[in-house]
């Protein structure tokens, strides 16, 4: 559908006459640049709690987004109206941030144009079949009942399912002041579960996720049946689990959802306005040896149906493959238009945004790294005392300072090279750079993970992550 | 005056906008909604952000949102959408109606009992929480404020190698209606500054610290000192030192004691206690807490950030107890949690919740009890300015979460500390509290002060 412009325009109803002239107005304050962000979303979710469908409904948001830079600087407006009226009010609110430019030294960084043609009309990253918009809630009831009997199927011990999905489909407009105009619609479809166990007076809980930008043809009986084993997996474990004495030792990361140490520990710190605000404990290191030259770290839009797909990012650039370490060296940051233009170096289409409410600024998509030589059982074995961790909830960064850390929803310690006492409910804490440096064993195992990742860095985006197994030499873990 | 400036001071919306609401209502009763619940609201956010002490950023944000929640032949469903053409509307209720039809039925879903609903929410004014002058204020002086509040330009300091600053004012007016009558209005404005400061050691290590205020008046707007505070928050981590893991008091600052009370206000929400997923299940009425602790819930206070005279259903706020002397008086139960559990109904959450200042019996009293008193009151632990990252477990209340701060001793701080954990359960954590400082932060609509807790394990 990306090809047919004349769809999006008819939708937003606007010309490409009033996308210039719009464009043309943005820069007469003396901006740089200008560009259109022009959204239509379609949100469904239905909700399954106590055996029954009774919750659901559907969310429209609409809207154009007008940004204009002058150098570094960003003026940003939008409006939730697409006549021209309201549209040329927006233009002049963010057109405020150019005035008095002319009285100004010329800027840094004053061109934002992508490279000539980089591409406008890339390959389709999500390709689906079945548009959530024309399905009916209906549709769907029968799998959400079916995954709830499921998992109650399989473990006595389960008290409570909650099943949610939830889909969206955004169709995107973008125009700038270099006359592109970029089309593209995206779908993405989520189905989660909550699931409370009960045994012997304890109670414990465990959620599981998938999300794939596609079409609701995601929806399978080998899906359900996925979801529902992950759920009631390693129960006894949880039950069983304690937590660990506390303190500094080795960490061994399953391979897949481990990811979020990449995502937390380096892909924020290596997201270029940290680094141009020289605000990022990685600003200044590009080409420096970050690592041991054994680990290559990637930013990845190409991933087909991966939650952190982009046929675009949200500034027109087309989605690529961004190596952000390479052999150990610190090879690119992640760069939008201003980031690149101020740097001197071709955007990466990491220029993403929540909604059109929002300006676009450097954020992940799909972060993971590349697989190494070791066998995960010989990884595990090298550790005299430490712990295994494979499944998290949620991480946070410290951009100065580096300082990470990440919730542990399930692990095992490691003694002696062997698995033993389940652990869960820790938080580990590291230092990025010094975590990097600190991979001592990177597994062949590589993985990314399918759950419905999303960061907050002031916005909502959907991403996903992945890793090897690896072993870290040295990371603080919370205990007793 | 004009009707639309008129409309300026008493909020947002227009009347036209609020007749499109209740057309809402009556077009969904038409297409077949037995009941029907509106929530309309609109708001307009300015921003000019600084980067060390040039204009960065100008944002203007108007939004508008219309939420529907339908009742249908028994059963339920939430619609939303920003678009607000009244040509469009009729179609966007015949498919949420339609789509409702296909849900189960759920007899436990119901609008509130009159009774509970707010009655003394007409203008949206009645809190106070408008500034009468927020529309004289120019573009002009929202630049000038953000560039006044810089430090950067005329800081000596060259570890200072980043100033990042943001003021910003809003506007937001929301009003719900119901098929029952119920009409209920909130506005309110707020003004607000931060800025984070990133500086480097001799080391090169960079540390970061942030500070904010925000005020429903602009007057009220403690804008001048973040750029000094946050600055000083940055300067005072150079240099932090390793400790030993192992049990200390632990007493956390006022900008994020909140951060243990959002648990315990999590398992106090009916749809924790449901689906069997809260450490504080079957605790109503019972003293799980020490005997000398209160939180309230004051969403009365006039002028004060978080007030509010009803929840999203509609239904009026109170002053009233959540815990009391230590014993857990109320779980939050909405309308539809009420019908499901057999449980009277609640607000639905708190709203401005409070822990008033107060001292473990036994303790002598340090004098004072903002941060200063509470640390001498303590004597020896770790003092923590922020956290980073980390979880709690709502089914058994086991947490752990990522802190940092400073080491203190005779009720002196000695040195800063960081990449540390804390690690327990969220019952033994507040039963080993010693005490709750005086000092909220006004800017909060958490009124939680510096709280000092014994016996916290750290991992370090």
């Amino acid at each position: 559908m990306f090809e047919d412009k004349s769809y999006y325009l008819d939708l937003f109803k606007v010309t490409e006459q009033q996308l210039r002239s719009l464009a043309r107005k943005g820069m007469e304050a003396g901006g740089s640049y200008c560009d259109l962000f022009f959204e239509n979303t379609a949100c469904h979710d239905l909700l399954l709690r106590d055996g029954i469908v009774s919750s659901g409904g559907f969310h429209v948001d609409y809207g154009v987004g007008i940004r204009v830079l002058d150098g570094d600087r960003t003026g940003y407006a939008y409006s939730e109206s697409t006549d021209m009226k309201a549209m040329t009010e927006a233009v002049m609110a963010a057109s405020k941030i150019a005035l008095g430019a002319s009285e100004r030294p010329a800027a840094s960084g004053a061109m934002h144009t992508a490279p000539p043609r980089m591409g406008l009309r890339p390959e389709n990253h999500y390709p689906y079949v079945n548009d959530w918009r024309l399905a009916e809630a209906s549709r769907f009831v029968p799998a959400l009942e079916k995954l709830q009997q499921s998992i109650s199927s399989k473990d006595s011990r389960v008290l409570k399912v909650i099943v949610s999905l939830s889909d969206q489909v955004s169709d995107i407009m973008m125009f700038n002041s270099d006359e592109e105009l970029v089309c593209d619609t995206r779908p993405l479809g989520a189905l989660a579960v909550s699931v409370v166990f009960s045994h012997e007076g304890k109670t414990e809980n465990k959620t599981v996720s998938r999300s794939y930008r596609t079409g609701y043809e995601m929806i399978t009986d080998e899906l359900l049946e996925e979801i529902a084993n992950e759920a009631v997996a390693g129960i006894d474990e949880r039950f069983e689990a304690r937590r660990p004495k506390g303190g500094q030792m080795p960490v061994v990361m399953g391979a897949g959802a481990s990811g979020i140490l990449l995502h937390e520990a380096m892909g924020h710190a290596f997201e270029a306005d940290f680094n141009r605000k020289g605000q990022s404990v990685f600003s200044g290191k590009i080409g420096q040896k970050v690592c041991d030259e054994s680990i290559s770290i990637v930013d990845d839009g190409t991933i087909s149906r991966n939650r952190g797909a982009v046929n675009f990012d949200d500034e027109g650039i087309p989605g690529q493959k961004t190596f952000m370490v390479r052999d150990g060296i610190l090879t690119s940051y992640l760069h939008d238009r201003i980031s690149a233009a101020h740097y001197g170096v071709v955007p990466t289409g990491n220029g993403r945004r929540e909604s059109f409410r929002y300006a676009p600024i450097p954020r992940m998509r799909a972060t993971y790294m590349l697989g190494g030589k070791s066998r995960k059982e010989d990884i595990i074995a090298s550790v005299k005392k430490g712990i295994f961790v494979d499944q998290f909830s949620n991480g946070q960064v410290q951009i100065g300072e580096g300082d990470f850390t990440f919730f542990v929803k399930s692990g095992f310690l490691i003694e002696e090279g062997r698995l033993t006492m389940p652990v869960k409910d820790i938080n580990i804490i590291g230092n990025g750079p010094k975590a990097l440096s600190d991979i001592i064993a990177v597994g062949n195992d590589p993985k990314i993970d399918e759950g419905a990742w999303t960061c907050g860095k002031g916005q909502s985006c959907p991403v996903s992550c992945g890793i090897p197994t690896v072993l870290i030499n040295n990371l603080t873990v919370g205990g007793e | 005056m004009e009707e639309n400036d008129m409309e300026m001071i008493n909020g947002m919306l227009s009347g036209k906008e609020i007749d499109l609401a209740s057309k809402c209502i009556e077009t969904a009763r038409r297409l077949g909604a037995d009941r029907v619940r509106v929530t309309l609201s609109k708001s307009l956010m300015e921003l000019f952000g600084t980067l060390n002490g040039e204009l960065d950023k100008v944002n203007h944000c108007l939004d508008r949102s219309m939420s529907v929640s339908l009742f249908v032949d028994g059963r339920f469903g939430t619609f939303s959408t920003n678009r607000l053409e009244e040509e469009g509307l009729g179609s966007f209720l015949e498919k949420s109606i339609s789509t409702v039809r296909m849900l189960a039925p759920d007899p436990c879903r119901a609008l509130p009992s009159p009774d509970r609903k707010a009655a003394g929410a007409v203008s949206g004014t009645e809190l106070d929480l408008m500034d009468p002058d927020y529309a004289a204020v120019s573009s002009d002086q929202r630049l000038k404020m953000a560039m006044d509040a810089s430090i950067f330009n005329g800081n000596k300091d060259g570890r200072l190698i980043s100033e990042e600053g943001e003021y910003s004012d809003s506007i937001y007016d929301s009003l719900v209606i119901d098929s029952e009558g119920l009409f209920c209005r909130h506005c309110e404005t707020s003004f607000e500054y931060g800025v984070e400061m990133t500086i480097i050691d001799g080391g090169g290590n960079r540390y970061s610290g942030y500070w904010w205020d925000s005020a429903p008046r602009l007057r009220n707007l403690g804008i001048a000192s973040c750029g000094a505070t946050a600055l000083e928050r940055a300067l005072n981590q150079i240099g932090p030192q390793k400790i030993g893991s192992g049990k200390y008091t632990m007493v956390v600052d006022n900008e994020n004691s909140s951060r243990l009370v959002a648990p315990l206000l999590s398992a106090l929400s009916g749809y924790s206690i449901q689906q069997k997923n809260s450490f504080l299940t079957d605790t109503l009425g019972n003293r799980v807490f020490p005997e000398w602790l209160d939180i309230l819930d004051r969403p009365h206070q006039k002028g004060r950030s978080g007030s509010r005279l009803f929840d999203s259903e509609g239904v009026a706020t109170k002053e009233h107890s959540i815990i009391e002397k230590g014993v857990v008086k109320e779980y939050f139960i909405n309308t539809y949690m009420s019908n499901k559990m057999g449980m009277a109904p609640t607000v639905e959450d708190a709203t401005r919740p409070v822990i008033p200042a107060s001292i473990s019996p036994g303790l002598a009293n340090p004098g004072s009890l903002d941060q200063e008193g509470i640390l001498r009151l303590a004597g020896d632990g770790i003092l923590v300015t922020g956290f980073n990252g980390g979880n709690s477990n709502s089914a058994t209340g086991n947490f752990s979460f990522g802190v940092d701060g400073f080491r203190f001793k005779d009720g002196k701080i000695l040195h800063p500390v960081r990449e540390m954990l804390i690690t327990g359960n969220l019952l033994t954590l507040w039963n080993n509290l010693l005490a709750a400082g005086d000092d909220p932060r006004s800017c909060k609509s958490r009124q939680i002060p510096t709280l000092a807790f014994k016996d916290v394990d750290f991992s370090a």
